[in-house]
């Protein structure tokens, strides 16, 4: 790897009396990436953070940012700057005063505070805005004067805890391109938390998926969304139906595996899972099967079923079809195009897959 | 539009019980007479003019002022560090101390007194305005620590936090974060605790030494006939500042429940 690592996290382990909030967390954050710390409320990603910014000692472990150990170091002597998910904004404040808070009593002449607050209102498309007081501002203002407020430091890691959780849907997609377009332009390491798997895969260059205080795989979103290491990261990023598979032959590169329902076929190794044994179990994303009424051709496996239930969203339809020998139906999701896909309740159907859409997520876990 | 109407005359009752003695003693301030009855004799303001005259009294007033202010200031500073460790932190035996803090508001204050004498003279501190001073802090710090926890319910932790984070340290961030914040709530509590002390007799009482404070001293004068309109002009200046200083402290009360943003919804 050429690039720098900015932040070493070292088998960090935080723990509140008897809860383990992070546990064995070893992370390496390259500079100048947009890194999303991902996972289901309560999962320890704030306290991570948190650690990060030095708001909270790690029980055990070794905090590594630009190469110096930040063992002992208080948060206000770090070189990071966080962005609260309250925002934080300093109520008796003005808009100006609050982003220039950082840079006063350090001996910065007056002017260069101006330029440099009036610089970074710009640069969150709040110029101009400095004397309007704090109480006057919308969600979306308030959240770019902390922005601004903690980018006017220049620091060499923003931390950003679930930044557009307060904020209304269009808004927040909004919010989402303008953050990623201000990370790329000024080339700052992010670190943000959510638990918005969209928003995370929209927004980061890598993805680090944690599940109660573990970080549990850390990829890319599209390697993320296509090799999942397991079943729990696999169902929530995304849709998933899972199947149990059997191993019949292990291949350098492939398994050759068989279905109750697509019956045998030859798959790639995921190479994030463990080797599994012969009882693995398998996923499809929804929209990787073709459905339609007569034999779909050119599929590698086929099967057929009932629709059980449609369920209409617009851009896509998914139809979730029920097949003898699978337990909960399967859902396919069919674009809407010019609503050529136009299946009932109760119809018979056809279910096509390739075999390159079948993901491989190791031992099956409902069988250990 | 129909009421219950046999409540709303219990509330008529209830208010004028309460406020009507009260009132007497601005009406009877104005009376030309020495003596406290109807009919009214007259308007005057003579017994306003007189009371510039009254060294003894103006003595016992700037006593009044200085206890206050000086018992004002020790329970708001010492309030302002409790109310702000009840509000952040978990800690053991925080139930227990809050208790302990409320408990002036509770015991009777002929046993306070008494037993504050005691301590004081076995510790070596004489009846005095020293004494009365560190009494009426104590009896004070009940209302400075709950209307200070209330301004540090609507603070917002993470508001120290960005300070910190912006580079402050703990003592600037308190300067800079905490305590403008919480100003409303300090002025409030000024005004409420220096009110307490001001109109607080019964310790002061006990604990006056040579020099006493106004509420003992108009006691004393309650005695002589021809001193009581006097009194009772006085008394009506009292109250009216009482009232206009609880009316500020309560304005600055909400004004600091204001200034924080209605959560992040
Ligand atoms: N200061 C704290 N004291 C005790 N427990 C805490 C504290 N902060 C977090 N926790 C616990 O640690 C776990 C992880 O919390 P958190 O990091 O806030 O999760 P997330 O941000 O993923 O929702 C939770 O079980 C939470 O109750
Ligand atoms: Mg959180």
């Amino acid at each position: 790897m050429t690039e720098q690592n900015i932040i070493q996290l070292r088998q960090i382990e935080k723990r509140f009396g008897k809860v383990v909030a992070v546990s064995k967390f070893d992370l390496d954050l390259r500079a100048g990436e947009f890194f999303s710390l991902l996972g289901p409320s309560g999962c320890g990603k704030t306290t991570a953070l948190r650690m990060i910014a030095g708001f909270q000692e790690p029980t055990s472990g070794k905090i590594i940012i630009d190469g110096q150990d930040m063992d002992g170091i208080p948060a206000n002597q770090r070189p990071t700057n966080m962005v609260f998910q309250s925002y934080a904004i300093f109520p008796h404040l003005n808009v100006g005063n609050n982003v220039a808070y950082g840079l006063r009593g350090k001996g910065i002449s007056k002017a260069e505070i101006d330029t440099r607050v009036a610089q970074a209102l710009e640069m969150v498309e709040l110029g101009g805005l400095q004397s309007r007081g704090a109480t006057e501002l919308s969600g979306g203002q308030r959240q770019r004067v902390a922005l601004a407020r903690s980018l006017i430091m220049r620091p060499k890691v923003l931390l950003l805890d679930e930044p557009l959780s307060a904020l209304d849907k269009k808004l927040r997609e909004q919010m989402q391109f303008e953050l990623r377009h201000l990370q790329q332009e000024l080339g700052i390491t992010f670190v943000m938390v959510t638990h918005d798997q969209y928003e995370a895969m929209t927004m980061s260059d890598r993805i680090g998926v944690m599940f109660e205080g573990r970080l549990v795989q850390v990829d890319a979103p599209p390697t993320l969304y296509a090799k999942p290491c397991n079943n729990e990261v696999a169902s929530f990023i995304g849709e998933m139906n899972f199947f149990p598979a059997e191993v019949k032959a292990e291949h350098a590169e492939s398994l050759t595996i068989t279905t109750p329902c697509f019956g045998t076929m030859e798959i790639e190794r995921n190479p994030n899972v463990a080797t599994g044994g012969r009882a693995i179990e398998v996923g499809i994303r929804p929209e990787q099967l073709e459905i339609s009424a007569l034999e779909p051709e050119g599929y590698d496996a086929t099967t057929q079923g009932t629709v059980r239930n449609v369920a209409f969203y617009g851009e896509n339809v998914h139809y979730h079809v029920e097949v003898d020998g699978v337990k909960k139906p399967i859902a396919a999701s069919v674009p809407n195009y010019f609503h050529t896909v136009d299946y009932r309740q109760g119809d018979t159907v056809w279910l096509g897959v390739q075999s390159a859409s079948v993901i491989d997520l190791g031992q099956d876990q409902s069988k250990s | 539009m129909t009421r219950p109407s046999g409540l709303a005359i219990y509330a008529i009752a209830y208010l004028v019980f309460l406020y009507l003695p009260v009132l007497f003693l601005p009406l009877f301030s104005f009376n030309d007479g020495t003596i406290v009855a109807f009919p009214i004799k007259g308007w005057t303001l003579e017994w306003y003019r007189q009371l510039g005259g009254q060294d003894a009294l103006i003595g016992a007033l700037m006593n009044s002022v200085i206890v206050g202010l000086l018992a004002a200031t020790l329970a708001t500073s010492m309030g302002l560090f409790a109310a702000r460790a009840y509000v952040r932190y978990r800690f053991r035996g925080k139930k227990a101390s809050e208790g302990l803090v409320m408990l002036p508001l509770v015991i009777p204050g002929i046993i306070v007194a008494s037993s504050m004498l005691v301590l004081f003279i076995s510790i070596g501190i004489k009846p005095s305005l020293t004494a009365i001073t560190l009494g009426h802090t104590f009896l004070a710090l009940p209302f400075a620590v709950s209307i200070l926890k209330s301004a540090f319910d609507d603070f917002d932790p993470s508001l120290e936090e960005a300070a910190y984070d912006l580079g402050s340290g703990v003592v600037e961030t308190f300067r800079r974060v905490t305590l403008p914040i919480v100003a409303p709530g300090i002025v409030a509590s000024l005004l409420v605790t220096f009110t307490v002390s001001f109109d607080e007799f019964v310790l002061a009482f006990f604990l006056s030494g040579s020099e006493t404070t106004l509420p003992v001293y108009i006691w004393s004068q309650i005695r002589f006939p021809a001193k009581l309109p006097n009194t009772l002009a006085l008394g009506s200046l009292l109250l009216l500042a009482s009232v206009a200083l609880l009316v500020v402290a309560e304005f600055f009360r909400r004004r600091s429940a204001k200034s924080t943003f209605g959560g992040s919804k």
